[in-house]
């Protein structure tokens, strides 16, 4: 059997780029390391084209939308519900701060405003700012009046608050600790930086696209499984691939247990940029090899599982009181330890409930579990947490890794040095918590 | 009552290079101080009978060399002379030594890390050309990307054109620099820690960010900025202090007929008609003047001299929005004799140069958590230099003088500033130093301590902040300081800002004061 093109992963990335490859005629094999399907939700914005393009709503693609989406408990007892409808939302922040309340309409309004240029840069490969072609030029000039055109508030927003971290940026607005933990801890997640460290309102932004208004918590969503069950590709699972290169050429593949190997004139690798590129001899290309090497994919997330006997009242259940918690907890990761506080963030998915500990730095969380357990006030043999993995984004999405950054600067088209290999994971832009978006941009740059 | 072209409100170092600027343009100036002395937080006071201290800012490197040459400082009795090294001292007892000469450093890089030594030239080369590619902008009167004005359009073309004229790897160098944390940053260059405890740590001196913090590693561009007698990176102490810096500046403004009163507050800025026509003095006199110029930064300038109902709601709220929020420290000791360092013991050309106490990222960085909190540094990062041993003529014979600059003591202190934290601020900033240079107590005479709430009241810098207005990226280039007026003028005609708190800002650089009367003088007063 020979194929045209083989993908590596089939998390929702790799096999978006193998299904639009499938599309354009190709013959896609798909290689997963592991065996079984990650049951877990998949978080993010999925962008419209791809669940248009794939037919993923006749997949069986769901996609939640919980409302409230979010319950943050207060501590003098009761808790913060923040609802789709910002009339709603409105009101339960009232109860806590009428201030907050009347600035929360205009808020949202800018957030989402910022969240739009935000989408419309990343349905795209990004601007090649270096590039002398006519065409690239106009896209970029292009891109800079659509933004003029959204009003002076807009461009100043982006250049004020982009750079700014989530912390400086709450406190312009709002005053409730309560409401600023919530928030901000969308500023820090999966990334190893606490609220006050700059580009983590970026990250917010980052979060926030494709929700609509006044909802700072992206989506839940199975795509991961809607996609497997799409016809057109094949899909060999337990088996992890090394890429194979000849003369700078990608050649296929060779499977790590039985040494097989599979050809294809196209390789394209939805895992780590780091774990694909090193094995290969990219030292030929010492500029590049150094950049890869210095990609900072610093895992700060432990998952798990909550087992409870009753179905919680809740969709998503946020630990983060306050803006100074979330520092702490950070501030532990920075010299290398578990937090001793953790933000903790339980979600309910299809009657699964997940849980998001932060910060936790890679294999280090001894009586981590216990510990939130007494946080959400559970016993400890409800909590199941996995071992804390490295960035589950391939890459920390800082202000120094996005865009033509992205996943290192100069080689933010998805391709490599290595002739006919190509990037196509969350490793690249526009980087991870938006499923599928550079499984596609990657796939129509191949193509 | 003489009408003035001009009034410059405040005779710091920028106010003092407008005022100079505008003067030797012919335009008839004064300048109004409200301290008994020019220079703002660039002064050089006799504290102690006999010592002389740079009660605030100590060292000198960023003054615009186009200012020096216009002005002809150097006959006005600018006198720069080198600061010639830079020893860590390490809780090990060991200590990281940078020299004046090359050789040697890299000798002593080599003792460290063969790797780093070998980096550090290629880092070198890098840094130096990548300020090169950043002073042109210094230079530059911001463009306003809101606007449709031909001139911001060309503006914003010419700075495109000039970025991408770096090409592809040098461009990257540059975005790095602008967003990375500088401990991330040098991360990519280097592995002995103290080294990079030593440079990141001047990359956080006058903000309110730690090591690690996205947007430090800009700060470390400056060490290559500045151009003393057009050598590069040589950070140098004026003869006589920064006081005569500021001393030199009033001189050449004088020698161009400028008038320079001090002791002379202003309390309002005299609007009439959205025009401004001069000011009232804090004693109730009143001065006109065609247009009016105020160097203090941006809070005073805006919600002190003038009424809010005078400017655009908007405008006052993103100058409230303007963040201060002071972080450091000053304490000036005056010695019986100079202290050995148990890292390189005795006395000797060490002394000649900084000590830096920033023994590793991880004691900078605590050092910021404590500030994050409330707290002034348990175990602060502090950058010593000896004036007396640069210019003898700072001390009494035999005896010296020391300048301790200290980070972080946050302005905003848990339970406010008194004057018993302020002394307890001393008391660690002196045992930090006593515990890598024994005996060095008993060698103090005299001790002033200055928190960032005394350099507020003493300066008038708004949170005691030493930039007037923290240098963070979003408070840079066209958003310093507001978006839409960031091009020296004002919303009320003829009123015009030449302070730090405007773009470049920061250090005793001049940059600000000289855009501004460039403005000025384009507007035609």
């Amino acid at each position: 059997m020979k194929y045209d093109a083989i993908v590596i992963g089939a998390g929702a990335n790799g096999l978006v780029t193998a299904h639009y490859l499938a599309r354009a005629g190709k013959r896609v094999l798909v290689v997963e390391q592991h065996q079984a399907a990650d049951p877990s939700a998949d978080i993010g914005w999925i962008p419209p084209a791809v669940i248009r393009d794939l037919g993923l709503a006749g997949a069986g693609l769901r996609v939640a939308e919980p409302d409230p989406w979010i319950t943050a408990p207060l501590p003098a007892g009761g808790t913060l519900e923040l609802s789709r409808d910002i009339g709603r939302s409105t009101e339960a922040i009232r109860r806590i701060s009428p201030a907050d309340a009347g600035k929360w309409p205009e808020f949202c309004r800018r957030m989402r405003s910022l969240a739009g240029v935000l989408e419309r840069l990343y349905l795209v490969p990004p601007p090649d700012i270096e590039s002398n072609d006519v065409r690239e030029l106009a896209r970029i000039a292009g891109l800079g009046l659509y933004v003029r055109r959204l009003g002076k508030q807009t461009v100043i927003d982006l250049a004020r608050v982009l750079p700014m971290s989530i912390a400086e940026l709450l406190d312009d607005w709002f005053e409730s600790d309560a409401l600023k933990g919530l928030l901000g801890a969308l500023g820090v997640w999966h990334l190893k930086q606490g609220p006050r460290s700059g580009g983590t309102a970026f990250n917010f932004l980052h979060h926030h696209a494709g929700s609509p208004i006044g909802v700072f918590r992206p989506t839940r969503s199975n795509i991961t499984q809607a996609l497997s069950k799409l016809p057109g590709v094949e899909v060999r699972r337990g088996a992890r691939a090394m890429v194979l290169a000849k003369n700078g050429t990608a050649t296929g593949v060779v499977l790590e247990k039985s040494g097989e190997t599979i050809e294809a004139p196209l390789v394209a690798s939805s895992a780590p940029p780091r774990a694909t590129l090193q094995p290969l001899a990219i030292e030929l290309y010492p500029d590049f090899a150094r950049a890869v090497g210095n990609i900072k994919a610093r895992g700060v997330v432990a998952r798990g599982t909550l087992t409870q006997e009753q179905t919680p009242a809740y969709s998503t259940l946020c630990i983060a009181p306050s803006l100074d918690y979330l520092e702490r907890a950070y501030d532990d990761a920075k010299y290398g330890k578990d937090s001793t506080a953790p933000y903790v963030e339980v979600q309910r998915t299809d009657g699964r409930v997940e849980v998001h500990v932060q910060f936790v730095p890679p294999g280090t969380h001894g009586g981590l579990a216990e510990r939130v357990a007494q946080i959400l006030k559970v016993r400890p043999n409800q909590v199941a947490l996995q071992p804390a993995e490295e960035c589950l984004y391939h890459g920390e999405l800082t202000l120094d890794q996005i865009l033509f950054m992205r996943p290192v600067p100069g080689w933010s088209r998805y391709r490599t040095p290595i002739e006919g290999l190509y990037l196509c994971g969350s490793g690249t832009h526009p980087g991870g918590g938006i499923p599928g978006a550079a499984g596609r941009n990657a796939a129509r740059e191949i193509l | 009552m003489k009408r003035y072209d001009a009034i410059v409100i405040g005779g710091g170092h920028n106010g003092l290079v407008t005022a100079a600027y505008l003067a030797r343009a012919k335009k008839s100036v004064l300048v109004l101080e409200r301290r008994p002395r020019v220079g703002g937080a660039a002064v050089t006071e006799e504290i102690f009978p006999g010592f002389k201290f740079t009660m605030f800012s100590y060292v000198v490197s960023l003054l615009r060399p186009e200012i020096i040459r216009d002005l002809d400082l150097p006959r006005h009795g600018l006198h720069i002379l080198p600061l010639e090294s830079t020893v860590t001292p390490m809780e090990n007892g060991d200590y990281l030594a940078a020299w004046a000469d090359h050789d040697e450093t890299r000798r002593e890089l080599c003792r460290h890390s063969p790797r780093d030594a070998e980096a550090y030239d290629e880092y070198g080369r890098l840094m130096h050309f990548m300020a090169q590619a950043v002073k042109p902008i210094l230079s530059m009167v911001p463009p306003d990307p809101t606007s449709f004005a031909p001139g911001d359009l060309a503006g914003l073309l010419k700075l495109g054109k000039h970025f991408r004229g770096l090409g592809g790897e040098r461009l990257h160098a540059l975005v790095k620099l602008m967003t990375m944390s500088s401990a991330d940053f040098l991360d990519e260059w280097f592995e002995t820690d103290v080294l990079k405890a030593t440079k990141s740590a001047s990359g956080i001196i006058g903000t309110f960010l730690g090591p690690r913090s996205p947007g430090t590693a800009y700060v470390l561009l400056h060490h290559y900025m500045g151009e003393l007698d057009g050598v590069f990176r040589a950070w140098g102490f004026a003869k006589g202090g920064t006081g005569a810096v500021s001393e030199a500046i009033a001189s050449a403004a004088r020698s161009f007929g400028a008038e320079i009163r001090c002791d002379a507050g202003v309390s309002k800025v005299l609007v009439r008609n959205g025009r401004a026509t001069g000011v009232v003095l804090e004693n109730g006199d009143e001065s006109s003047a065609s247009i009016v110029v105020s160097s203090l930064d941006p809070r005073r300038t805006f919600l002190q001299l003038l009424e809010s109902h005078e400017l655009p709601a908007e405008f006052v709220a993103d100058i409230k929005r303007f963040k201060f929020r002071g972080s450091s420290g000053k304490v000036n000791l005056a010695l019986d004799s100079l202290p050995s360092f148990s890292c390189m013991p005795g006395i000797g050309r060490q002394h000649r140069g900084a000590f830096s106490i920033s023994p590793s990222l991880e004691y900078v960085e605590r050092a910021y958590d404590d500030a994050k909190y409330g707290e002034f540094s348990r175990r602060p990062y502090m950058d010593i230099v000896f004036p007396s041993m640069i210019d003898p003529g700072m001390a009494p014979p035999g005896k010296h003088v020391m300048s301790i600059f200290v980070q972080y003591a946050p302005y905003h202190l848990n339970g406010g500033w008194t004057d018993a934290k302020r002394e307890a601020f001393g008391d660690t900033v002196v045992n930090t130093v006593e515990s890598f240079a024994p005996g060095f107590k008993s060698k103090i005479l005299h001790r002033q301590v200055i928190t960032p709430l005394d350099i507020e009241t003493i300066t008038g810098l708004s949170e005691g902040n030493i930039f007037a207005g923290e240098l963070a990226l979003h408070q840079l280039f066209f958003l310093r300081p507001a978006p839409g007026w960031a091009k020296f003028a004002t919303p009320v005609r003829g009123f015009y800002q030449a302070g730090s708190g405007t773009h470049p800002g920061g250090g005793i650089m001049g940059a600000s004061g000289r855009l501004a009367a460039m403005r000025i003088l384009k507007d035609g007063v």
